[in-house]
């Protein structure tokens, strides 16, 4: 009874996960595609999921659509068991746009619309937000690619969903294809909608994402808020009329990762976050002064690349 | 299901190929219907040169065995190939688009897609049975004089009988579209076992080297199609010395039945294994 009385407290939305996966795997053949992966999606996050080719994005996405059936592992919509009434309260674009050839833009959108249970006032609006109205009575046949996967962002976007889901959403558009689609993305996101983006373009994740998780091999190697994975590991440049000094100060640091000596100026990687003025008091008080000290921010692609070999390495 | 029955009329109702083919199924089907007696007679025409007493001419277009006799040439494999293939193509273009993928992401369940293409069959069914039902009427009112209605509705168990014979027909096309997935696979496939493979099975099993007993009638699309095995033709009648067919039984239909239930039963579970 207890339980059943339970189910009928609204739990505020902020505290409910969109999405949350814990431990799926997936393996064809000898293939793993994911392993071993967790993951928690939370409201309002523009979520990027970030991996080369082969990564076990795709996958994923497709578990927790149900297209594809996970070897082990769990996820949940919302809080609740998954199932077909929580697909009906997200709008993803997988892969290639999937419509009927032979029938019209608004044709097909109307189908999304009836297996969605929605009625058909949404159409005309998400046709014009993706530049479509005037193309809405043409065959999908007769579009352009770029056109295809509007139309794909449009029948995602119908009815205004909780999630939105997409799956390397810029893939073969021309840069103002691109643009457009990004525009969308941002101004979706603005309205306070989560969104999901699978990704293998850093520059993609970091310029529309808040949040980010690195796949490589169906494994995650890292996730976190874009900012952060940005300013982790910082590098800073220094250099000191003690050199000698400045190289034992540096070694001796309770977060230094590595320091190298590049014509007489040291490249110093922390291990947590640092600031500029944490150094130059910890060099002041130790009685050396700095002659430079410049901080060098690596790029989500330099941090992805690492690591990537990280992982690499360790794999025999 | 009015849902589902309503996406499935937004997939077909602007399908040009669809069109196209019911056009040419219907045009096969009255073209097989009005010539139906001429060849009969034409046939009696050479038949009578070699006999001494001559056999009069076949009409079969009168009450109550008009119903016996267009159900039976309606159900010819060259006739039934078109919906069944009409079937392959709608289920297969779901695999083809990947449509059926982006359905589930939509909200539809796998077991929502097999009930919207099964109630699809049974109303493609319906429909073409209601109208034959009709033609019969007109064709059967034309060229008979005086009908009662014990007349007409006499032989009227045929309309049932050609309904399971199409429905069954159709979800034996269902069951190749869904395992093969690929259009022109599934219809070449298809075509090849209602055309050869099972007549060859068919004509084995029946030497008698090799059973005696009936076992070639239960072949698929055999137990399909014996639904309306024989016309009511008064020469078969006087060759054969019995009426061979007096009606629909209900055993003939529950064989076709629990053949269909069998291949919907076998698509259900490949499709609840596999994925998209």
């Amino acid at each position: 009874m207890r339980q059943r009385n339970l189910k009928h407290i609204k739990t505020p939305k902020i505290l409910t996960n969109v999405l949350s996966i814990s431990g799926i795997s997936k393996h064809y053949g000898k293939i793993h595609a994911v392993n071993d992966l967790s993951l928690e999606v939370q409201p309002g996050q523009v979520f990027g999921i970030l991996g080369p080719n082969g990564s076990g994005k795709t996958t994923t996405l497709s578990i927790v659509l149900e297209l594809v059936r996970a070897d082990s592992g769990t996820f949940q919509w919302f809080g609740e068991h998954p199932g077909k009434e929580s697909r009906k309260r997200i709008g993803s674009v997988i892969e290639s746009p999937n419509f009927f050839p032979y029938l019209t833009a608004a044709l097909n959108l109307k189908i999304v619309a009836d297996i969605k249970e929605m009625d058909y006032d949404d159409i005309d609006r998400v046709l014009k937000v993706t530049g479509l109205y005037e193309r809405r009575n043409t065959r999908f046949r007769t579009f352009s690619f770029g056109m295809k996967q509007r139309l794909a962002v449009a029948s995602a976007l119908l009815g205004n969903p909780e999630v939105l889901i997409l799956d390397e959403p810029t893939n073969g558009l021309d840069p103002q294809g691109i643009a457009h689609i990004r525009e969308i993305i941002l101004q979706v996101a603005s309205q306070g909608t989560t969104i999901i983006i699978a990704s293998h373009l850093l520059d993609e994740v970091q310029k529309v994402c808040s949040h980010v998780a690195v796949l490589n091999k169906g494994t995650k190697l890292f996730d976190g808020k874009v900012s952060e994975v940005l300013s982790v590991s910082d590098c800073f440049e220094l250099s000191a009329s003690d050199p000698v000094a400045l190289e034992k100060w540096l070694h001796t640091h309770t977060d230094i990762e590595s320091v190298e000596k590049k014509n007489g100026i040291f490249q110093a990687f922390f291990k947590a976050r640092i600031t500029p003025a944490d150094i130059n008091n910890g060099c002041f008080r130790d009685g050396i002064t700095l002659t430079h000290l410049s901080e060098r921010k690596r790029s989500l692609e330099q941090h992805f690349l690492e690591l990537l070999e990280e992982k690499n390495d360790q794999t025999p | 299901m009015i849902r589902l029955l309503k996406i499935e009329f937004k997939k077909i109702m602007t399908y040009k190929v669809f069109w196209i083919l019911i056009g040419l199924y219907f045009l096969f089907l009255i073209l097989g219907i009005l010539m139906a007696e001429f060849m009969i007679n034409s046939i009696v025409n050479d038949m009578n040169r070699h006999l001494p007493i001559p056999i009069p001419h076949v009409t079969i277009y009168f009450f109550p065995w008009i119903w016996q006799n267009i159900t039976y040439f309606a159900t010819f494999r060259y006739v039934l190939i078109f919906p069944a293939i009409i079937i392959i193509i709608l289920i297969t273009n779901e695999f083809t688009y990947r449509t059926i993928r982006q359905n589930v992401i939509n909200g539809l369940n796998k077991s929502e897609i097999l009930i919207s293409k099964l109630l699809l069959i049974v109303l493609i069914s319906l429909v073409i049975t209601v109208l034959l039902f009709f033609g019969i009427l007109v064709l059967g009112f034309s060229h008979t004089a005086n009908p009662d209605a014990g007349m007409i509705f006499d032989k009227i168990s045929f309309i049932p009988g050609f309904f399971f014979t199409m429905l069954t027909f159709l979800i034996f096309a269902f069951f190749f579209g869904f395992l093969i997935r690929n259009t022109g696979l599934s219809i070449a496939l298809f075509t090849l076992y209602v055309f050869i493979v099972e007549p060859i099975v068919y004509y084995f099993l029946k030497s008698p080297l090799v059973f005696k007993n009936g076992i070639s009638t239960y072949l698929p699309v055999n137990s399909i199609l014996r639904i309306t095995e024989y016309p009511a033709i008064p020469v078969l009648k006087q060759i054969m010395g019995v009426n061979l067919q007096d009606s629909v039984t209900a055993g003939s239909c529950l064989i076709a039945l629990l053949y269909a239930a069998l291949m919907v039963g076998i698509v259900w579970w490949i499709m609840a294994k596999k994925d998209l």
